[in-house]
């Protein structure tokens, strides 16, 4: 994976990985989809099926991989299927940010929300939002593998 | 004051029990201040038991690493104690292991040593460099480490040498023991640690720029791990193949991630104990990382490590109305 | 062997030259700690501080070597990466971690003709010219003198510095040490018979302040007999299984070969391993056969005394100290060879 930069409109595309939850928020994102909802490209999703289930490792491997941002969601506290998978991973989001921050990786760059199955219109906006946040920050190069193998 | 000859008779009732196997505890080292970890299986043994501020090492670490060999048909595995020397730091790191399971409170007794603070070998090494023989420290009462080389006798103010996590150390008592020698220290104000709040108020790129200087000469000999009382997993994450977590190439990547993957896997565990910064043989300052953790975690979740055994593990629980402002 | 001096204040001015014509490892501090790093200002180059922490082999058999990368697919191919092979120069290494050099030749560059060479670490070694400096003040754990070795031995390196106060005094020992010599401007004055005496004086007394000695005499005999017996159980109670001692020695050479890919491209590489990590020798079946800490303790005390003598005649210990200055728990090598000796067998 590797960031593409389009020199023409001298514009950086970001690449940010999505974890989204197979009962909620993957299926927020399909709403979106199907209700043609317009917003930009960059979310590469990963369906997982909780929330609970993103390992934080799973952050500082997509960044080593070449992301330049990454997007948890999950159920709204209280609706997760699995009764508390999201209350975990809200642990565990909001420890490693502030893990990130200190170690001097703009905590910005990892975001969390909740997104029900309903709200495809949220996602969509949550996407524009993380788009818009990411291009301002900027590739993210501290903890890229210089390899791309 | 810890006595020698009381901690010695404690040791040696101990190992004298039928019930225990051996008791840990801290001899003299070969050369300057170094102290090595010391195995009583008879009341014999004990005689070389001795404690000083320069005992630092936390001995928490070794009753998860006994070896446990195959049994043969019809042999039943042994079950016996095992005695530890422990002093505030190191009572904790074992509450944390009971709480979690890997071990239980029966299978160990605590010998607790209140705890005046540890001296840094680094600090005092580089204070008295090139003793080739054994040298020991006492403390005074006016603060005062006492020590003896080539007959002139030296006096150094105890916050010269006093290791850095010990200063903002909360729990000088071991919380948890089965005997405790002497009586226990006074409560006393920590000091903040603040090597943590220096990195803090520098702008985020002069931070990444500090990790970055030290990260990359991380050579990953895991000697944090291992030397911490509570990185015990069978099988660390870094050393998985499938998935890899982390390649073993050493490069600033990788290395960064094993950091924060240590760092991370401590959150609401890690008991301040300092081993990690004392074995790493690079100077890595991962009790700021440690440290900074557990500030982050007791400010937002109000949790502490290693005071309660019955306590729910940190990242394996929650409370509803966690805070999750960043969420949105 | 040619004898030269240099006075000390025109050093900076040797490395500067060194550093414009070839490419200058120097030692450097660094948070704390002295590492071999490239000198680009010879400002930056510290002699103060004994020994690197790193030993330099970590130049010439570095921590990571990408050996070959490869691409999958319709356009598979593979790819050696191209080593290269112009001069370098390695100023400040001490002889003992010259030393470290030699023990570990025979293992990549093979002991006799038509032996496997490995084209890495050959390479590398070749294109090293080692200027070495002598220890003048040797360090609490430094016993180089166990192994017929002296702080200012010049077997081991192409060039030596002594410092033999204000000036240094220059060996040339190889023809490589002669030719780096040529290409340089004349800076050098011929030593005299009186400094040649007070060279060897001072390494008299660098001798006598190393206060640390390794009794190895019939080591090598006394660990042949013992491999079964109970005393390695009581040397490896206190090893917690860091690699911090085979990591930081300057004659363990172990490695690991990892494939490590994406979905179309990878590359396989080569890491240092430790004999100290429980999965150094686990194999794929899931039996270990070195399962506890005993056996591992065992295995690198028998590799440097007992394996490495009895298959290159030498023992694989340079006496840098390296591993008892940086044990978290104290094992001493010097005190486990002197147990080993007093075990009954």
């Amino acid at each position: 994976m590797s960031t593409k930069k389009n020199t023409e409109l001298e514009e950086f595309e970001p690449n940010i990985i999505g974890f989204l939850c197979s009962w909620c928020s993957y299926a927020g994102a399909d709403l979106a989809g199907t209700s043609r909802i317009q917003y930009p490209p960059n979310v590469k999703i990963i369906k997982v099926m909780c929330s609970g289930r993103v390992n934080p490792m799973y952050i500082i491997n997509a960044f080593q991989q070449g992301a330049d941002g990454v997007l948890v969601s999950g159920c709204h506290p209280g609706d997760c299927h699995y009764t508390h998978g999201n209350y975990l991973a809200r642990r565990r989001v909001a420890t490693m940010k502030k893990l990130l921050e200190f170690l001097g990786i703009e905590p910005e760059r990892v975001r969390m929300t909740w997104v029900s199955a309903a709200e495809g219109r949220k996602y969509a906006d949550v996407v524009r939002e993380v788009t818009e946040d990411i291009k301002k920050l900027g590739p993210m190069t501290k903890i890229r593998r210089e390899k791309e193998w | 004051m810890v006595e020698n000859k009381e901690l010695i008779k404690v040791v040696e009732e101990t190992v004298s029990r039928d019930d225990v196997k051996y008791v840990i505890g801290y001899k003299r080292g070969t050369y300057g201040f170094q102290i090595k970890p010391a195995f009583a299986y008879s009341a014999e043994d004990a005689k070389e038991f001795f404690y000083s501020p320069l005992c630092s090492k936390n001995l928490a670490t070794y009753p998860l690493l006994e070896e446990k060999l195959p049994l043969r048909r019809g042999e039943e595995a042994e079950h016996k104690k095992i005695g530890i020397v422990v002093k505030g730091c190191d009572s904790r790191a074992i509450i944390q292991i009971i709480q979690e399971k890997g071990l239980e409170k029966e299978d160990v007794v605590l010998i607790g040593i209140p705890c005046k603070g540890v001296i840094d070998p680094k600090k005092i090494a580089k204070r008295f460099p090139k003793q080739s023989k054994f040298v020991d420290v006492e403390e005074n009462n006016n603060d005062e480490y006492i020590l003896e080389i080539g007959g002139t006798s030296h006096k150094i103010p105890k916050d010269e040498l006093l290791s850095d996590v010990c200063k903002s150390c909360e729990y000088p008592n071991p919380p948890l023991y089965d005997i405790l020698i002497g009586e226990a220290e006074e409560e006393f104000q920590p000091e903040h640690f603040n090597r943590v709040d220096e990195l803090e108020e520098k702008t985020i790129e002069k931070r990444w720029e500090y990790w970055e200087k030290h990260f990359q000469n991380c050579i990953r000999c895991y000697a944090c791990r291992e030397a911490c009382p509570l990185c015990y997993c069978k099988t660390c994450m870094a050393d998985l193949l499938e998935p890899q977590w982390i390649r073993r190439s050493v490069n600033l990547s990788e290395n960064t991630a094993w950091n924060v993957m240590r760092a991370f896997h401590l959150a609401g565990r890690c008991i301040s104990c300092g081993e990690c910064e004392r074995s790493c043989p690079v100077n890595i300052p991962l009790m700021e990382l440690n440290k900074f953790v557990e500030k982050e975690v007791k400010e937002m979740f109000d949790y502490t490590a290693g005071l309660d055994t019955e306590e729910k593990p940190f990242l394996g629980s929650f409370r509803p109305d966690d805070p999750e402002d960043f969420i949105s | 062997m040619e004898q030269l001096t240099l006075p000390k204040e025109k050093l900076p001015e040797l490395l500067g030259e060194i550093g414009s014509k070839f490419e200058l490892i120097g030692p450097k501090e660094e948070n704390g700690f002295l590492a071999f790093r490239k000198i680009n200002d010879p400002k930056e180059v510290n002699l103060d501080i004994l020994l690197s922490r790193v030993p330099p082999k970590s130049l010439i058999f570095q921590q990571t070597e990408t050996l070959f990368t490869y691409a999958k697919g319709k356009d598979s191919k593979i790819q050696t990466p191209k080593i290269d092979e112009s001069v370098r120069v390695i100023f400040g290494i001490r002889p003992c971690d010259a030393r470290g050099y030699d023990i570990i030749d025979p293992v990549f560059m093979g002991k006799k003709e038509g032996d496997y060479t490995d084209p890495f670490y050959t390479k590398k070694r070749n294109r090293s010219i080692l200027i070495g400096l002598s220890c003048n003040e040797p360090d609490t754990n430094c016993f180089c003198t166990s192994f017929d070795d002296s702080p200012a031995n010049s077997k081991h390196v192409d060039i030596l510095f002594t410092d033999i106060g204000g000036t240094y005094f220059v060996e040339i020992v190889t023809e490589k040490g002669e030719d780096l010599i040529k290409n340089l401007s004349k800076i050098f004055s011929k030593a005299t018979e009186k400094e040649g005496t007070i060279r060897k004086e001072t390494e008299k007394t660098a001798i006598k302040a190393i206060s640390r000695k390794m009794n190895t005499e019939g080591a090598v005999e006394k660990l042949n007999k013992m491999f079964e017996h109970e005393f390695w159980i009581e040397a490896a109670r206190s090893c917690i299984g860091c690699g911090i001692c085979t990591y930081l020695c300057p004659t363990c050479h172990c490695f690991d070969m990892q494939d490590e890919s994406t979905l179309k491209l990878g590359g396989r590489v080569r890491v240092w391993d430790s004999c100290m990590y429980e999965e150094y020798t686990h194999h794929a079946s899931g039996h270990n056969p070195r399962p506890s800490r005993m056996n591992r303790v065992r295995n690198r005390v028998y590799h440097k005394f007992n394996y490495f003598p009895k298959n290159d005649g030498i023992f694989g210990c340079t006496g840098c100290g390296r591993c008892i200055d940086y044990c978290p728990v104290n094992i001493d090598i010097i005190e486990v060879i002197d147990k080993v000796k007093e075990v009954n067998v």
